[in-house]
């Protein structure tokens, strides 16, 4: 062809036509969908091309935005930027939406496939040959993306207040147990995180873990099965078991993948969590044996055990062993340092589950159990604990992550500073701190993923993760750098990514909270000084990194970011800005699930006497109106009741 | 045509305005590299200019509204709900939208930011065209464009929020733009800190404002916001100390007060917003970072830290003037906060010798120089200085790069080609920057009729003449007895006394730059005859990285002169002077009485001025009128001292009486040479403070978190295994020895008696149930006389009546059958009146 011989030229006037053809694609764009946007309701042809030209143009555009590389990188990147777009338009609340006659038909055993995928996954890995890695990683990243797309499926049932996709049958029918698990509002984004997370860190890991590939495997699909059976159990022996069983993969992985002193810090990890869920364990069998005393059957369902009232001195012990244990779990100052240790050891992909999503298990817990099950207590140590977020959480966390000199050590901390946010949020008990906590819980999960999965890149190439070994970056590896800064000032709490939104609303309902009395002000303030600490430490780090002269001979020389690696950070990068421009896509979903954790849990400390506690003999509660209807103990063992809710 | 397509309540141009450069940006910076310089350029001054033309079409659009229906009137546009959040008790939920707005205000801004901002664009093509990473700084300038727009336009705190930091952002990224320079990057992320902590202040501020108005918007905090001076509950009180207004009976008890500290919150909210504003309109404390920020290239020096971002404090003055001026307390913090900025700066340029640093240090001066003018109720005055001042200063800095341009001809060096002591004489070399730069002199000394006279001189005028007090005064001392602060009565006098000096200051700082950088003669290097330097070789990139060091040329050797810059760099700067000078006729306040400024944004301020009914928060002394003219000599006189004083020096004496005072007073020159060492200060306190006490908690985790209480917990377990591993030994006489030890304690314990007794109550009758045991008999003593009732026996029960407020003691003895005796008391106490446990049902229920 003629046109071969385009040499490009310094200046390549030739570009100047795709950037103005760009240009004219987007301002059509813009008219178009003026147009197709006031007509009321248009032809179906032209709801059509309104519904598939953003899709084409964000796909179109995402294929072009790689610098190099085939169609191998242009074409995930280009369905991800669709996928994006699909998820703004599907998700987004008009005024004019009208609630539909019909509701789509909920079904029943959809949260047991997603638990159940990951978990048959990882039993089908154990009857693959070890000789063979690549059929190893492809089927556990096809179950992976096959969970995550059966996962989306969640989204489309109008949330509201009650619990969704309620699956309740009776497991061991002597003691009480139950396999009871439902998804509301609160549940949804958390278990979506997973879904997404999970089989990212997991591409991501392909390209550094290279020993021991069946074993990986196994662990990641067992983890990921056990994480979102965690997050939708309503049985509380269920969920312990759910919340042990994450355990072991997880100190399998930091054990076996990870760094000098994983042993060490795998221990550490599993003996301070253990230490927390075992003391929980002994307040679960409590609660179960007080019910069964009161009822003459014992339950360990979450709607029964709510209802047993304790008086104070019961209930603070109770609460304190939950708490203890979701709280090492977040972590939260000062059972906080098994956390540096194990990020620090944890192999890339073990660092950005557990901060992504174990972490959440700790504050997922306390906002669904201590909350719910303790109110009265929740309540009376609100302001105390909120202290701790705030002074022990957001400041110290703060402090001690800008003196870091381990960048990943470093992240960690400031995951400690975040996770102050959240607990702050949750303390609170306002609606706009408790969605911006939840909100939070997310907005960590992806700018944390996607500063581990940049670390990790960094430590593949070098060995090392010591801020003195680095400087100059921006120089050979510019989109490493530009990936590091936006993924920085997500962290950060940057306006228009997704950290402000989640920051700004726990100040705000931190400020009115009527929960922590005096110091609602103060909390509100010391959270906002946490605004000025991030930026000190993230962009320390940053400038040390990045900037300067490059001074180590090794770091001249460093590849910028392969295929595999822009291809993890993507969606990371993509959610950083969609969740920043549109927090309502998350907020709407869950904002009924946490009126209705907020109203209970104000409701029965309004309701109870005295000093707003109650003193009175154990005794029972009715059940809740949300509560779906329990199952019969039926001859079949596993007959399914359905809930209706 | 425009109102039908785009109507006042869904004003979408606004869009169009804001994407545009957004566009830009998005396009240099993900296709900048490949798409080359020409594109580059096309796509950032088209995004720019068409912005700036869609601006003009919208400013056109609100001055048909505001001329057909008068009063207050504003173009709106929501794009969509952004977020929400909630409101004080009660106030429930606040929706906070992407929505902008543009009203009289803030259309002066757009145009200012859009067309200065082009301006800018323009010159910035040529003068960054050497670099490599062209793409990348347009990519950051129209950001900022972005940013600023989203600021100014922005409907509610939080959406100015995100500009706020968004043109943070586009600073720091600015500022190390040449990154490899760790100077450089250093200065942005201090200039990020610096910003982040005024941040911290709107944050606050913010989370204030929906608490006690329950709104975020302009309209709803306009509307809430009389109720935070007027009302004299303790609600409306902010308890500083002791927080939340508590009472603390525990160890640090003596550190509370007999009286609360408490602030109203208009004055709390004030102090927070304005700790934002002196973030980012560098002042006093804040203001350290504003001259470092000159590491980044000069057109960024121009268009955000002079003309555009640095003003977004004054904006936001103006913007919220009616929570402002609630707090007599909060103007004068403003008014001295500004005064002293003024006055720290302009001695801190005096002797300044890099040009950038000087036009750095008058900008701060001269922010100060607004403050005062909001500070003092004089918003279109402070407001006017903006828009004087962002001509020409820009037009300064523009010249100021011009003239680097030039020097970097021969002299590589960043900071020597900023040196004025290398130029001198460039007025017959560059004729277009020297005329130029002599007009925007004259405005910023306040040449009589130029610019900056006339809005300078409103706010010394308004300074003199005005007094913020609390429009609710009268209410407050009438209902509520409550004391209400005002500012002492010599404060006007006082701040115009200081704003003379500090202008005087400016005169002579600016002309003492003019004359050293194009008079006298040329300092640089040994300039040949042109002719002789016709064929250079032509400019390769200039690449700032740290390996790349240009070969210092020996200046001695002649070299071809100075050169003027091409046209892309001089229109602007021509067009710029002409604002500078003619900008001024918009308010020429001692002349006429025909203000169109004034007149444009006076119903923008219409409210703030009659808020509390009376005689509103700004009082104006009765003789105002016949001051007017005599108070414009003390801004005239400033001018002709100051710029006398600086020809006398530099143009008559050729610099040698500043010469002969460094000499005679080396330590106060050395100090002001040194900025007053306010930086080593901070680092000293501040930042030394913070340092250690990040030291310490990085070292108390490591040693005492997790060395003594997590190391120590497990080290009490594993001694724990120590001890008892000690008897599983294996040894059998250990074991036994162990038997017998237990089986003497079981003994012990099976021949002690254990009396205990179970108590129920029924109205007062208590009934004592003593528990059993192998062989006990039992003893009472029910009438707590200390005397056993009866022998031991086997009576097991015993009734007491206890009247209410009584107590009674019964005692209860216990033999067991080794004849062994132990005993209990027990203390039965009837409350005064028995309290009704009310469990109510249906507790959790609640919807």
């Amino acid at each position: 062809m003629a046109t071969r011989d385009v040499t490009p030229s310094p200046a390549q006037p030739a570009w100047v036509i795709p950037a103005l053809s760009t240009l004219g694609v987007l301002a059509a764009l813009f008219a178009g969908l003026h147009l197709f946007g006031r007509a009321e309701g248009g032809f179906a042809l032209s709801r059509a091309i309104g519904w598939a030209v953003p899709l084409l143009v964000a796909a179109a555009v995402g294929a072009f935005v790689p610098t190099q590389g085939g169609l191998k990188t242009r074409l995930p990147i280009a369905v991800m930027a669709a996928l994006a777009v699909l998820m703004i338009t599907a998700l987004w609340v008009s005024d004019s939406a009208e609630i539909p006659d019909e509701l789509p038909k909920e079904p029943k055993t959809l949260l047991s496939w997603l638990i159940g995928l990951p978990i048959a996954g990882a039993i089908a890995i154990l009857f693959l040959p070890r000789q063979a890695p690549r059929v190893l990683q492809w089927t556990t990243l096809g179950t992976m993306l096959a969970t995550l797309a059966a996962s989306t499926a969640l989204l489309r049932i109008p949330m509201g207040r009650e619990f969704h996709f309620n699956q309740d049958f009776v497991w061991l029918e002597s003691l009480g147990i139950r396999y009871h698990v439902a998804l509301d509002g609160l549940s949804l984004w958390l278990v979506l995180l997973t879904t997404l997370t999970v089989p990212i860190a997991t591409y991501a890991s392909f390209g550094s873990i290279q020993s021991r590939m069946k074993d990986w495997c196994f662990s990641l699909l067992l983890l990921e099965g056990a994480m979102i059976g965690a997050f939708v159990s309503l049985d509380l022996f269920l969920f312990y078991v759910f919340w042990e069983l994450m355990l072991v993969p997880m100190y399998v992985m930091i054990g076996i993948w990870g760094g000098t002193n994983r042993i060490k810090a795998a221990i550490k990890f599993f003996l301070y969590t253990m230490f927390g869920s075992v003391l929980m364990l002994g307040a679960i069998l409590y609660l179960a044996y007080t019910y069964s005393k009161l009822t003459g059957s014992m339950s360990f369902d979450y709607f029964d055990l709510q209802r047993v009232l304790v008086p104070r001195n019961v209930q603070i012990w109770l609460f304190a062993a939950f708490t203890l244990s979701f709280v090492i779990k977040v972590p939260m100052f000062p059972v906080h340092t098994w956390l540096p240790d194990a990020h620090t050891e944890a192999p890339t992909a073990g660092s950005v589950i557990l901060a992504a999503v174990m972490l959440k298990l700790g504050t997922y817990g306390y906002m669904r159990f201590c909350l719910g099950l303790f109110p009265e207590s929740s309540g009376e140590f609100a302001a105390n604990l909120a202290g701790v977020a705030v002074l022990g959480g957001i400041v110290y966390g703060a402090l001690c992550a800008w003196k870091q000199d381990d960048v990943k050590r470093l992240v960690a901390y400031s995951s400690v500073a975040h996770l102050g946010y959240v607990m702050l949020g949750v303390f609170a008990a306002t609606q706009s701190s408790m969605e911006g906590a939840v909100l939070q819980m997310i907005n960590h999960g992806i700018s944390t993923g996607a500063l581990f999965l940049l670390v990790g890149v960094i430590y593949d190439r070098r060995h090392t993760r010591m801020l003195d070994q680095f400087g100059g970056l921006a120089k050979v590896m510019p989109v490493y750098a530009a990936l590091f800064v936006v993924a920085t000032l997500a962290s950060v709490g940057l306006p228009l990514t997704n950290g402000f939104a989640g920051e700004f609303m726990v100040i705000t309902g931190t400020a009115v909270s009527s929960r922590l009395g005096h110091f609602a002000g103060i909390q509100a303030v010391g959270a906002a000084i946490g605004v000025i600490l991030g930026a000190l430490y993230m962009l320390g780090v940053v400038q040390k990194m990045f900037f300067g002269p490059i001074t180590k001979d090794e770091n001249r020389h460093l590849d910028d970011m392969t295929r595999r690696e822009v291809l993890a950070l993507t969606p990371f990068v993509i959610l950083i800005f969609v969740i920043g421009l549109f927090p309502n896509l998350l907020l709407n979903p869950m904002a009924g699930a946490v009126t209705r954790i907020r109203t209970d849990f104000e409701a029965r400390i309004q309701s109870s006497p005295g000093p707003r506690y109650y003193t009175g003999p154990i005794k029972m509660l009715p059940r809740r109106p949300e509560a779906p209807a329990a199952p019969v103990p039926a001859p079949a063992k596993n007959a399914e009741v359905g809930g209706g809710s | 045509m425009i109102e039908t397509l785009f109507p006042a309540n869904d004003f979408s141009l606004i869009g169009i305005i804001l994407a545009l450069p957004l566009l830009g940006a998005f396009v240099n910076g993900i296709w900048g590299r490949r798409l080359g310089k020409e594109a580059v350029k096309l796509m950032a001054l088209a995004a720019i200019g068409a912005s700036f033309v869609c601006a003009i079409i919208a400013f056109l659009a609100l001055d048909k509204m505001v001329s057909r229906e008068h009063g207050y009137q504003r173009l709106t546009w929501t794009a969509y709900e952004w977020m929400h959040t909630v409101g004080g008790r009660g106030a429930g939920n606040v929706a906070i939208d992407a929505k902008f707005s543009i009203d009289a205000l803030n259309a002066v801004m757009m145009l200012i930011v859009t067309g200065v901002g082009f301006l800018i664009h323009l010159y910035a093509s040529s003068y960054m065209g050497k670099d490599k990473a062209y793409w990348r700084f347009f990519t950051y300038l129209n950001l900022f464009i972005f940013s600023m727009l989203v600021l100014i336009l922005g409907d509610n705190l939080p959406v100015l929020f995100v500009g706020w930091e968004g043109v943070g952002l586009c600073s720091y990224l600015l500022i190390g733009f040449w990154y490899e320079g760790l100077p450089n990057a250093a200065a942005g992320k201090k200039a990020f800190i610096a910003n982040r902590i005024g941040d911290f202040g709107l944050i606050c501020g913010m989370f204030l404002l929906v608490h006690y108005t329950g709104a975020l918007d302009w309209t709803g905090i306009k509307n809430g916001a009389d109720i935070l001076a007027s009302n004299p509950s303790d609600y409306y009180q902010i308890h500083v100390w002791p927080i939340g207004g508590g009472t603390y009976t525990g160890a640090l008890a003596f550190l509370q007060p007999k009286s609360p500290i408490t602030i109203t919150a208009a004055t709390a909210i004030g102090l927070a917003l304005f700790l934002g504003c002196a973030g980012k309109s560098a002042q006093i404390p804040l203001y350290v970072w504003l001259p470092d920020a000159m590491a980044g290239p000069t057109p960024v020096s121009a268009l955000i830290h002079a003309a555009t971002m640095v003003t977004a404090g004054i904006y936001l003055v103006c913007r919220l003037s009616f929570v402002f001026v609630l707090s007599p307390f909060v103007m004068t913090t403003i008014v001295v906060t500004g005064a002293a900025t003024a006055i720290l700066a302009a001695t801190i340029a005096l002797v300044q010798n890099d040009i950038k640093k000087v036009l750095a240090y008058s900008t701060v001066s001269q922010l100060g120089f607004m403050f005062v003018g909001v500070g003092v109720g004089a918003f279109t005055a402070g407001f006017f200085h903006v828009f004087t001042h962002a001509f020409f200063k820009a037009c300064l800095f523009l010249g100021a790069g011009s003239v680097i341009h030039a020097m970097h001809g021969r002299i590589h060096d960043d900071v020597k080609s900023q040196d004025m002591r290398f130029m001198g004489g460039l007025k017959k070399y560059m004729p277009f920057t020297y005329w130029t730069f002599l007009t925007a002199t004259l405005a910023i000394a306040g040449a009589p009729l130029f610019s900056g006279f006339f809005s300078k001189d409103e706010i010394l005028f308004k300074a003199f003449v005005s007094k913020s007090v609390n429009p609710f005064a009268e209410q407050l001392s009438s209902k509520a007895g409550a004391t209400v602060w005002a500012p002492p009565a010599w404060f006007g006098q006082a701040v115009f006394v200081v704003m003379v000096i500090a202008a005087t200051m400016t005169a002579f700082y600016m002309f003492r730059c003019f004359f050293l950088t194009f008079h006298g003669n040329f300092r640089g290097w040994e300039v040949g005859r042109a002719s002789a330097f016709r064929s250079l070789p032509a400019d390769e990139e200039v690449d700032h990285d740290g390996d790349h060091h240009h070969e210092e040329e020996d200046l001695t050797v002649p070299g071809p002169p100075p050169h003027e810059s091409p046209w892309q760099m001089t229109v602007p700067l021509i067009v710029l002077a002409a604002f500078s000078f003619a900008a001024g006729f918009l308010n020429p306040a001692p002349l006429t009485h025909t203000l169109p400024m004034e007149h444009w944004l006076q119903p923008v301020f219409e409210g703030t001025f009659k808020i509390g009914g009376g005689a509103g928060p700004i009082l104006t002394r009765a003789d105002a009128q016949k001051l007017e003219w005599p108070l414009a000599f003390g801004g005239i006189a400033a001018f002709a001292i100051g710029t006398g004083i600086a020809y006398w020096m530099y143009m008559m004496k050729d610099g040698a009486p500043a010469r002969e005072l460094a000499a005679k007073a080396p330590k106060l020159h050395q100090l002001l040479l040194d900025k007053w060492r306010i930086d080593e200060l901070y680092e000293k306190t501040i930042l030394a403070a913070v340092d250690a006490l990040a030291d310490t908690m990085a070292q108390v985790d490591r040693y005492i978190i997790d060395g003594v209480l997590a190391r120590g917990s497990s080290l009490l377990v594993a001694a724990l295994g120590h001890i008892l591993r000690a008897f599983q030994n294996g040894v059998v006489h250990v074991y036994a020895l162990a038997m017998v030890v237990g089986l003497a304690a079981f003994a012990w314990h099976f021949t002690t008696p254990h009396p205990d007794a179970t108590m129920t109550e029924a109205s007062g009758d208590y009934t004592l149930e003593a528990g059993p045991g192998m062989g006990y008999s039992f003893r009472w003593d029910a009438d707590g006389d200390g005397k056993a009732d009866s022998d031991f026996g086997t009576q097991t029960t015993v009734k007491v009546h206890v009247d209410p407020g009584k107590s009674q003691a019964v005692t209860l003895e216990v033999k067991n059958a080794f004849g062994r005796v132990g005993a209990k008391r027990f203390n039965l106490a009837r409350p005064e009146k028995a309290k009704v446990l009310d469990v109510g049902t249906g507790m959790m229920g609640g919807q």
